[in-house]
């Protein structure tokens, strides 16, 4: 070997050992490092980017937090005893209650939520109220988790972490309910050229997208919801649950609001309203027709013009409109495979 | 030997960087970078509260406000000759009137201003449907297709006591046929040390002058043109413009 060649010799193998042996020192300084496989939720052209979340969203987090979803472990020593997130959140039914004898808020599209619960008691993003779910709902015992066969290596795999905490478990659910993404209903196809509406579904966009019906100032396209709050006047005074928003700020002009929910599936969801008072869209249309209630805190955009509180639809409009509503049913969603019970 | 190889270097870097100081010294810069844009709400001089019936407008109705939403665009700064090279901030911004509003303007050319010019909403450029990035509150400020497309220019929201009652009231505003054109009367001086242009948003304006807005015969303005129209005389002179070091 010449004298030149020799001088590369060692700056050449520092270059390719070096780099090779710094890999090594780190993997054995971290046993709980992991690789996982980045995903993506191809969204629509007309969808709003969703928040940027400090995890990044992978094929292993999702599936952790979907058998987690699903496992009645999450409640094992709590107040929930034998309940797991699905039990009050069916997949057929988009993630509500699946006898329908309460309304409570589906599971669907809650990554661009920045409240959470009827009243709003929860702000922040999805890892936040999965917090609230995992800590106060649930108060899951994470000892269960780590003394199980499975769930410590699924969560190293999934987050990179050897010892469990609730803060993982909220995690990993939150991943999950990223996945919990719709985008394809008829009107979403509608939206995309993709599909027409029929002649009476057209009429009942145009009652929803218009001053006759005046849905879409809460019920904004494409999330089908303004994520907040609106008094719509189901009654005129209010004690219990129904004060809604107020029970959480203490604002009188909030007496009575309650999230606007998304209308994404809303065939499939009845019960209608927080406490469930009706049993299904006609009669929820009536009421907005003709049954709004007058109180001080009253949502302003329920007041309308020349006409007090009613937009008087006729029993056409009405019919037309429960059509429009059904074409917001997603069945690709509600059937998708991926979202099933892993068990 | 080893030594001096050891030291061009160093002394290469310590050339490199001295050579700077040998070339010419520029210009300095000749507009300022550090301007902020800061929107403020007020009613009549007092600054905007939410949610309380407090305030009196022109037709003598009490009122509240619940919600304020709005675009501006367009501020254009007037110089003395006021000619097409006069300054503009394009925008567009959305305002939130319950959020802190400020907006980093970045360079702002120095200057007398007489006064200023923006649109309380969108230029038609933007005013259509999707001509705006599709954020949440974007999406939220949609004007639906079916009743012209775009965007609301401003939603204003509260209520009023009608025959003492309290009732509500919904200003809302779009379509390019009713885009206030603002004019902003101030002089303002943008000096070298940078600081803040402020807007301030005299909401009671929005009830008065050239038309007295009688919230009793019109609450609701979205879908009347004629209304529309009222509210969006009534805000060209909403706004005041000035600039703080």
């Amino acid at each position: 070997m010449s004298r030149g060649l020799r001088r590369l010799v060692g700056p050449v193998l520092l270059l390719v050992l070096g780099p090779s042996c710094q890999r090594n020192t780190a993997e054995e300084a971290d046993p709980c490092a992991t690789q996982t496989s980045p995903h993506n939720i191809v969204l629509p052209f007309y969808f709003p980017a969703p928040p940027v979340f400090s995890d990044p969203l992978t094929l292993e987090g999702m599936a952790l937090g979907r058998r987690l979803y699903y496992d009645t472990l999450l409640s094992r020593n709590g107040p929930l005893q034998g309940l797991a997130c699905a039990t009050c959140h069916d997949q057929a039914r988009s993630f509500t209650v699946p006898n329908g004898t309460v309304n409570v808020l589906p599971h669907v599209n809650l990554a661009w939520n920045s409240s959470f619960l009827w009243n709003g008691k929860v702000s922040g993003n999805l890892q936040d109220i999965m917090r609230f779910e995992v800590s106060d709902f649930f108060q899951v015992d994470v000892n269960v988790l780590r003394s199980h066969p499975e769930y410590p290596e699924l969560f190293r795999k999934a987050l990179g972490t050897c010892w469990i905490t609730r803060e993982d478990v909220a995690r990993a659910l939150a991943q999950w309910f990223r996945r919990l993404t719709s985008t394809h209903s008829k009107f979403d196809r509608y939206l995309r050229y993709e599909e027409m509406l029929t002649a009476q579904e057209v009429s009942g966009m145009s009652i929803f997208l218009s001053e006759t019906g005046d849905c879409f100032h809460c019920h904004a396209v494409p999330l089908m919801t303004d994520n907040r709050f609106h008094n719509i006047g189901l009654q005129s005074t209010f004690t219990g649950f129904d004060v809604g928003r107020y029970a959480v700020t203490g604002n009188p002009i909030e007496m009575g609001a309650f999230k606007t929910p998304t209308l994404r599936n809303i065939a499939l969801t009845a019960p209608y309203m927080h406490d469930g008072r009706f049993a299904t869209l006609e009669e929820v249309v009536d009421f907005y027709s003709s049954g709004v209630q007058h109180s001080p805190s009253l949502d302003p955009i329920m007041t309308k013009p020349g006409t007090g509180l009613t937009i008087g639809l006729t029993p056409q409009q009405k019919a037309d409109l429960v059509a429009f509503l059904h074409t917001l049913t997603d069945t690709a969603f509600v059937n998708d495979p991926e979202l099933r019970n892993p068990f | 030997m080893n030594t001096f190889r050891l030291l061009i270097l160093p002394a290469l870097l310590l050339l490199m960087a001295c050579k700077k100081e040998g070339s010419p010294t520029p210009a300095p810069d000749p507009v300022p970078s550090n301007f902020t844009l800061k929107l403020e709400h007020h009613v009549d001089g007092a600054l905007l509260d939410y949610d309380t019936l407090r305030y009196i407008n022109e037709a003598g109705h009490a009122f509240s406000i619940t919600r304020l939403e709005y675009y501006i665009s367009g501020i254009r700064l007037l110089t003395a000759d006021s000619s097409d090279d006069d300054p503009v901030i394009p925008g567009p911004f959305y305002i939130n009137g319950m959020a802190s509003n400020s907006f980093d303007l970045g360079a702002v050319p120095l200057g007398e201003y007489t006064g200023a010019t923006l649109l309380l909403g969108l230029p038609d450029t933007l005013n259509v449907t999707g001509g705006l990035p599709n954020t949440l509150e974007n999406v939220n400020m949609a004007w639906p297709v079916g009743m012209g497309g775009g965007y609301h220019f401003m939603k204003f929201e509260g209520h009023f006591l009608n025959s003492g009652l309290p009732t509500g009231y919904a200003m809302h505003l779009g379509r390019n046929e009713n885009l206030p054109q603002c004019v902003l009367q101030q002089p303002f001086t943008v000096g070298s040390s940078g600081g803040t242009v402020i807007l301030h948003f005299n909401l009671n304006e929005v009830f008065r002058t050239p038309h007295t807005y009688d919230l009793s015969s019109g609450s609701y303005s979205m879908g009347s043109m004629t209304l529309m129209a009222l509210l969006s005389d009534n805000c060209a002179d909403a706004f005041t413009i000035a600039c703080t070091p």
